[in-house]
């Protein structure tokens, strides 16, 4: 199990595969650098991220506004009409800053020098599931982001510690509400469901008795900040997984952390995130022990995975579903365009069925073949549009929201702000761009890192051999038809 | 079966464009040389089952987040309730009265209405033994119908789909939203779901002139052809084409199939949604949206037997009162107008719709204004044929019969399926169910 694979094995199929899975997929050219770099460094320079500068600027809003709460209650006290008016100008507000948000983290996965990273903090937020819809504040959002930023590849009682007393996490499971007298049992709940053990490896009296021991973790006034209020604290004795003591929050996790199980769940967790299926309890089992020895640290463990002969089996090359945000991210990076404007992306996404900082419910999204419905894949098909050919129109339907002046509003902007197409004279050569066959094999390597099958290339020679000699509409048409077959829906 | 001017089945759909184009769309060639060496009886002789104009439809639609049920089906007059929720609790002046102890919300005027005309049912106290309280697991108990100690793979909607029809159009089933519901998963998937019927289609870049479009579509098609391998690997059998052989299980098997499905039900539902007029004036929500959809699908004549759609919103911590008199008025005006327009259109004789919840919610009160995760709730079934009324029992409200602070069911959801399924759909409840389950006699 995890045995390291060898030069001998590594080629340019292993390596576009660790480009598609542990970033969001790269053109020709960087895979051949990875190639040249050999399996141990290929994967070094995605793991060991923090080594490369990263010089990205925070949103110029992101940061605490203490008086954000008292503006709301003075408002609040101020009557009807104002309190309506306060409520308005924030809803608008927080609609912009989250709209930024998303455009500010997509921009950092498509055009940031840290692909793993990112995808590791695409991975927390999916994990930790938390909404803005209930949150309500951008700010925050951006908060808990960076938290996933910053221990992307760290220790997994820290992330959870801190992810716990983390204010968007206080706001979306309620603990901020909890107290001694009456404790809320939904973060006790979801930490043991959700983020470190499963279904089945806890009871409800354990989850009970730890909500217990949750309690005193609120926020402050201003609602941005983490307080520990010993009044609201239940300090009795709390029995948990057969342990008792006056436990505190920090301790139930520590025990919950160091369950046999927490270490299985949270590798299966990630092996089924980046190699696209569920690891087999032995392999999962020699994860769990690099994780362990390692110190519950992720870093270890993806480097042991990255590296295994398990994880370029043929079987999980290319037979993954690419998510919403890996189709929009992947096509940017490998086409080595632009990312349209945040709000388009926006639309885009959302309307391929991942909607960022606004996941279904606390489990996130299902992933997988859950992505593909009729509806899901003809907007992918559609969509493609809008990046290879710059057609903002085709996304303009998915802003049509519940309220029709917003989307019209949208609308509007959109095609205030058109974004350019694929740059074909920068990807493909003279050559490519006159000679279909030429073109036909330099989209499916580019694109999807392997052939067509023999009908489907001819079906695209067909579209080719009517359009007589080749200009730039006719390539970009091609780009489009090679992302709107079931073969680009995968990676 | 009668002769239908809808297409029904992919098979129906790929003859017609064979034999007279009845659809634009350019017909793949192999399949085209395998239709034209069968007979046609033997195209005809296939059974259909599941679909029809003329079957009965049943609507699901899904209060997601946990509903209080106690809020809902309000037992005014218990003095339990009222010490379990001081500041929760209604009293007899908001609610609409049903008799001496039970009354609906007084935002469910909508739903008040049809109870009263005897097209109501109100299933009191649906759960299951040992709850689970996590909103996924019970959601997923609900959807695949398993025990709480048991997983299941499939919905089962999806097990009625697998066991009454082999090869049905996708649009046997038709979901509301943008994900398809775990009820819905079978060994054979089948359905579509869409949210919006303006963008489910293949569309053109705008700046395209139109010998460029067709070129385009037509190579769209062409490269998004179920593989050739499926037909070797049938015999060319009706059935392959029916869906039978098109069923590999690798994601890019899914993603071929998913295609197809795409092509043939996207000219339906958009010539109906456009052709159709709503008879009745809904609310302005989600939910009455997607039922208005539904109410012209219905009327377009699809042959659609089950229809999914949800509200989401019920998992009231907090502040609990505005909220969840927002989301019940507009359960019920939806509602109501769903019904009024399913009557105008003379389809409501088909029509049952059956509403559900993961769970109901605690019978004491929080300190936040709001409830935490119960258990048992009721469910509401319409349908002009139902047993109108109150059917099962209230739970006891008693804190010595409660069970860690929740109600404990005196109904099965199983049952209440079960019933829906014999009753209503028309199949054996057990093959579908995997169980002996006694049928709710609510017809």
């Amino acid at each position: 199990m995890l045995e390291p694979i060898t030069a001998r094995q590594w080629d340019w199929t292993a390596a576009a595969h660790l480009l598609n899975r542990a970033g969001f997929g790269e053109p020709p050219a960087e895979i051949d650098r990875l190639v040249e770099l050999g399996p141990d460094k290929a994967v070094s320079t995605l793991v060991d991220f923090e080594k490369i500068p990263d010089d990205t600027k925070d949103p110029d809003w992101a940061k605490p506004d203490p008086e954000r709460f008292e503006k709301q209650r003075a408002a609040r006290q101020a009557g009807e009409e104002e309190r309506r008016r306060f409520q308005r100008e924030q809803q608008q507000l927080q609609r912009q800053q989250i709209t930024e948000l998303r455009g500010w983290w997509l921009r950092r996965m498509a055009q940031g020098p840290r692909p793993l990273q990112e995808k590791l903090v695409l991975f927390w937020h999916g994990h930790f599931a938390t909404s803005m819809e209930k949150v309500r504040d951008a700010y925050l959002m951006w908060r808990q982001n960076e938290l996933f930023r910053r221990l992307a590849a760290g220790n997994w009682l820290q992330l959870l510690v801190e992810a716990g007393k983390d204010p968007a996490m206080l706001i979306w499971l309620d603990q901020a509400q909890s107290r001694r007298q009456k404790p809320n049992e939904n973060f006790a709940r979801e930490v043991m469901e959700l983020f470190a053990l499963g279904e089945g490896h806890y009871t409800e009296r354990d989850i009970t008795e730890a909500a217990r021991a949750f309690t005193g973790w609120t926020l402050d006034p201003t609602r941005q900040r983490f307080v520990f209020r010993a009044n609201l604290h239940d300090a009795g004795s709390k029995t948990i997984f057969g342990q008792t003591g006056n436990f505190n929050g920090e301790d139930v996790l520590r025990i919950i952390v160091a369950q046999p199980q927490a270490a299985r769940f949270i590798t299966a967790r990630l092996w089924h995130y980046f190699a696209g299926e569920m690891p087999s309890p032995e392999l999962n089992q020699a994860l769990a022990t690099v994780f362990r020895q390692g110190g519950n640290q992720f870093k270890p463990v993806l480097r042991a995975m990255f590296r295994s002969e398990e994880f370029y089996a043929p079987s999980l090359i290319r037979n993954q579903v690419k998510s919403p945000v890996q189709w929009l991210v992947g096509t940017v990076r490998m086409l080595e365009s632009e990312l349209p404007p945040p709000l388009a992306c926006w639309a885009l996404t959302r309307n391929l069925g991942q909607d960022l900082f606004a996941p279904p419910n606390v489990k996130g999204w299902d992933g997988g073949l859950s992505w593909i419905t009729t509806n899901n894949l003809l907007s992918r098909y559609n969509q493609a549009a809008t990046l290879v050919q710059g057609d903002l129109s085709m996304v303009a339907g998915a802003v049509r929201g519940n309220n029709p002046n917003m989307a019209r509003r949208a609308a509007n902007r959109l095609q205030d702000n058109p974004r350019s197409r694929v740059d074909v004279e920068r990807i493909l050569t003279v050559e490519q761009r006159t000679d279909k066959a030429a073109l036909i094999a330099a989209l499916e390597k580019r694109l999807l890192q392997s052939a067509l099958k023999p009908r489907q290339a001819q079906a695209l020679r067909d579209y080719l051999d009517d359009r007589g000699e080749l200009d730039e509409s006719d390539i970009l048409g091609a780009i489009r038809l090679v992302m709107s077959t079931p073969e680009y829906q995968l990676t | 079966m009668n002769t239908l001017p809808t297409l029904r089945t992919r098979r129906d759909f790929l003859r017609s464009t064979i034999l007279g184009g009845a659809l634009s769309w350019t017909v793949p060639t192999f399949l085209a040389n395998t239709f034209s060496s069968l007979q046609a009886a033997a195209a005809n002789s296939a059974t259909q089952i599941a679909t029809g104009r003329d079957s009965t439809i049943l609507v699901v639609l899904q209060m997601a987040g946990g509903n209080d049920g106690l809020n809902t089906v309000v037992p005014y007059a218990n003095d339990h309730y009222h010490q379990a929720r001081p500041r929760l609790a209604l009293a007899e002046k908001d609610i609409l009265r049903i008799n001496d102890g039970l009354g609906l919300h007084k935002a469910l005027s909508g739903l008040k209405e049809i109870y009263d005309a005897g097209q109501l049912a109100i299933v009191q106290g649906v759960g299951y033994p040992n709850p689970n309280r996590s909103h996924f697991r019970s959601t997923e108990i609900w959807q695949t119908a398993s025990d709480a100690e048991r997983f299941e793979k499939y919905g089962w909607l999806g097990r009625f789909f697998d066991n009454t029809c082999n090869g049905c159009d996708p649009t046997v089933a038709v979901t509301l939203g943008r994900q398809m519901p775990q009820a819905l998963a079978a060994k054979k998937p089948t359905g579509i779901c869409f949210d919006n019927p303006a963008n489910y289609r293949f569309m053109q870049s705008g700046r395209a002139d139109r010998s460029e479009m067709a070129a385009t579509e037509e190579s769209f098609r062409k490269l998004n052809e179920p593989d050739e391998s499926f037909m070797e690997n049938s015999g060319g059998s009706i059935g392959a084409i029916a869906g039978g052989a098109m069923r590999g299980d690798s994601p890019l098997d899914f993603i071929e199939r998913t295609a197809l499905d795409a092509q043939v039900s996207s000219d339906q539902i958009r010539a109906m949604a456009s052709r159709v007029q709503n008879q009745a004036s809904y609310p302005s929500s989600q939910l009455a949206n997607s039922l208005k959809l539904v109410a012209k699908l219905i009327g377009g004549g699809l042959p659609t037997r089950v229809f999914y759609v949800s509200q989401g919103g019920y998992d009231t911590h907090t502040n609990q009162p505005g909220a969840h008199e927002r989301l019940l008025t507009d359960l019920g005006g939806a509602v109501k107008a769903f019904v009024d327009d399913l009557k105008a259109q003379g389809n409501l004789q088909r029509v049952m719709v059956m509403t559900f919840s993961e769970f109901g919610r605690r019978v004491a009160e929080n300190a936040s204004q709001g409830t935490d995760h119960g258990a048992a709730a009721p469910m509401f079934i319409i349908s002009h044929k139902v047993k109108a009324g109150l059917l099962g029992k209230y739970p006891s409200l008693a804190p010595s019969d409660l069970s860690r602070g929740d109600l404990q069911f005196t109904v099965d959801f199983r049952n209440v399926y079960a019933g829906v399924l014999e009753h209503w759909l028309k199949t054996r409840s057990e093959t579908v169910l995997g169980r002996k389950c006694e049928p709710l006699a609510l017809i």
